[in-house]
């Protein structure tokens, strides 16, 4: 008796815990959706398409943010994918190089590196020889940041291809960079278009490593070498107004953001279940 | 001339001394066997033949391999592995590749034809020579992994064969195999070693009785004993290949 009350009880007691663990997680997507999808409403297409409007004025959007943050997403995505890409297949073709095993301790650490430092070095060494903010240093920035996802992904993804496969294409004589790019990893495509989407989709997201780098504008000339602004900086400033419409724009901000997060995430993970 | 001469072969990974000075001749367009028990060193032995053992870390080689007279390793090592084909252990096509890619592509990587129709008669010409063009002719453009273990075997050995090796290297090509699979294989091997040089790695004195023509038998990194296969199964001179011939060691 005492053995099946102990089994129900851990049961219940997992079941708690898991809940507790989700919970949070669907209160935050809730309280996005719920506060944001109004405001996107009011505001209808002009959001997506308008600037700011002065405080406490009806209308206005957030162009200027998502402007920002898409070029700075794609210009760190064209930057930092094919770096990490070479850099996972080097670690995972030669693992007994010093240089390999030194780059792989450098991607552990960096994947759990503070992200306002990587912002702090990116300031030190583009923003003020620059002498301004710019997209081109946020950019490099969301790169440093997503760096260690993408060259790790892509090394498991390849250890993960049984040996004997990239045994038949050498003994085919086909040369190394046939032999990653062609079969292995092509054969790991799954996990290493997963490892690129986790990627691009972690500095969608990401507000720090944009504070000293990309500067933050509420209007922007679209150029490249000069401040941009960007959708979780605008909410980390908005927030900060005391402008009741101010915060009505950052909760539909959020709700774009979040939208941009999970149109490149979700799919990720579905192809990881497939 | 043989076409594969072993001349002091050692090789060591680290310090474990796998092959300990290996001399054997094989001879052109003969089926050799290489029989020994698990752990004996006869795969290791095989991909020293294409070079392919050195794909391992800390792998040291000492002494020559003769490829019809050149050194093994003073050659071009994408030319060794084109005249030296090789079949694995467990058949491994490549699965995202279609059929006819898994065949195509090392043709068309290595020069070999540039043309689509080139590529198309030599696609055509591995896979009837590997036996596996009529399971396979009606949907050479669907993935190689919905094949069978044998068909997939065979088109393996169609990928090896596209090249136009001179010598075909077999590792236990049949371990992994259906008992009716495995004798198609060994049939295969039949009709093969009257065009190639086969050399077979089996840890089964019975296949290497029924497809070599000569058998070396390789215990603990030595070779023990080599020659007709007729001679070492019917009259063996050493005590360890009869009890290996024999069954009672293995």
């Amino acid at each position: 008796m005492l053995r099946i009350l102990k089994d129900y009880l851990f049961v219940v007691f997992v079941i708690a815990s898991a809940a507790a663990a989700i919970i949070p997680l669907f209160h935050i997507l809730f309280s996005v959706f719920y506060n944001g999808i109004p405001v996107l409403a009011k505001y209808g297409m002009e959001f997506l398409t308008d600037t700011l409007p002065p405080p406490n004025k009806a209308g206005g959007g957030i162009f200027p943010a998502i402007y920002g943050s898409l070029t700075m997403i794609l210009l760190s995505s064209l930057l930092g994918i094919p770096l990490a890409v070479f850099a996972g297949v080097f670690i995972a073709e030669y693992p007994n190089n010093p240089l390999s095993r030194a780059a792989r301790v450098v991607l552990m650490i960096m994947l759990e590196f503070p992200t306002i430092l990587v912002g702090l070095f990116v300031m030190a060494i583009v923003v003020i020889p620059m002498g301004t903010f710019s997209a081109i240093a946020g950019a490099m920035a969301l790169t440093i940041v997503m760096l260690p996802y993408v060259a790790t992904y892509t090394e498991q993804a390849i250890r993960s291809v049984p040996r004997h496969y990239k045994e038949a294409g050498y003994a085919l004589g086909l040369k190394k960079f046939r032999v990653v790019f062609s079969i292995t990893l092509k054969m790991a495509k799954k996990g290493f278009m997963t490892g690129l989407l986790i990627g691009v989709a972690k500095v969608s997201g990401e507000t720090a490593p944009l504070i000293f780098t990309a500067g933050n504008v509420w209007r922007s000339t679209g150029a490249l070498n000069e401040p941009a602004g960007a959708i979780p900086l605008w909410i980390y400033y908005l927030v900060q107004q005391p402008y009741a419409n101010y915060h009505e724009i950052a909760w539909g901000a959020a709700v774009v953001l979040l939208t941009i997060f999970l149109a490149i995430f979700l799919p990720g993970r579905l192809m990881v279940r497939s | 001339m043989s076409a594969i001469k072993i001349e002091n072969l050692r090789l060591r990974y680290g310090e474990l001394e796998v092959l300990k000075r290996i001399d054997l001749e094989i001879p052109e367009n003969v089926c050799y066997a290489i029989m020994g028990p698990s752990g004996c060193g006869k795969s290791t032995l095989l991909k020293v033949l294409n070079r392919l053992v050195e794909m391992n870390h800390n792998v040291k080689i000492s002494g020559d391999v003769k490829l019809f007279g050149n050194s093994i390793f003073r050659m071009d090592l994408t030319r060794l592995r084109r005249e030296v084909g090789m079949v694995f252990q467990i058949p491994n096509p490549f699965p995202h590749m279609s059929i006819y890619d898994n065949v195509a592509y090392a043709v068309k990587c290595n020069g070999i034809a540039k043309k689509k129709n080139e590529v198309d008669e030599i696609v055509e010409w591995a896979l009837k020579k590997a036996a596996v063009f009529d399971d396979v002719k009606e949907r050479l453009k669907t993935k190689a992994s919905q094949l069978s273990g044998g068909q997939m075997q065979r088109l393996c050995i169609a990928r090896a064969l596209a090249l136009k090796p001179r010598v075909l290297l077999m590792d236990e090509p049949t371990a992994n195999l259906d008992p009716i699979s495995a004798g198609k294989i060994e049939e295969l091997i039949m009709e093969l070693k009257k065009e190639y040089t086969v050399v077979i790695v089996t840890h089964s004195p019975g296949q290497a009785a029924r497809v070599s023509d000569f058998v070396a038998f390789l215990y603990m990194g030595n070779v023990i004993e080599f020659g007709k296969t007729e001679e070492v199964f019917e009259n063996p001179k050493n005590e360890l290949t009869e009890k290996y011939v024999t069954g009672r060691i293995g």
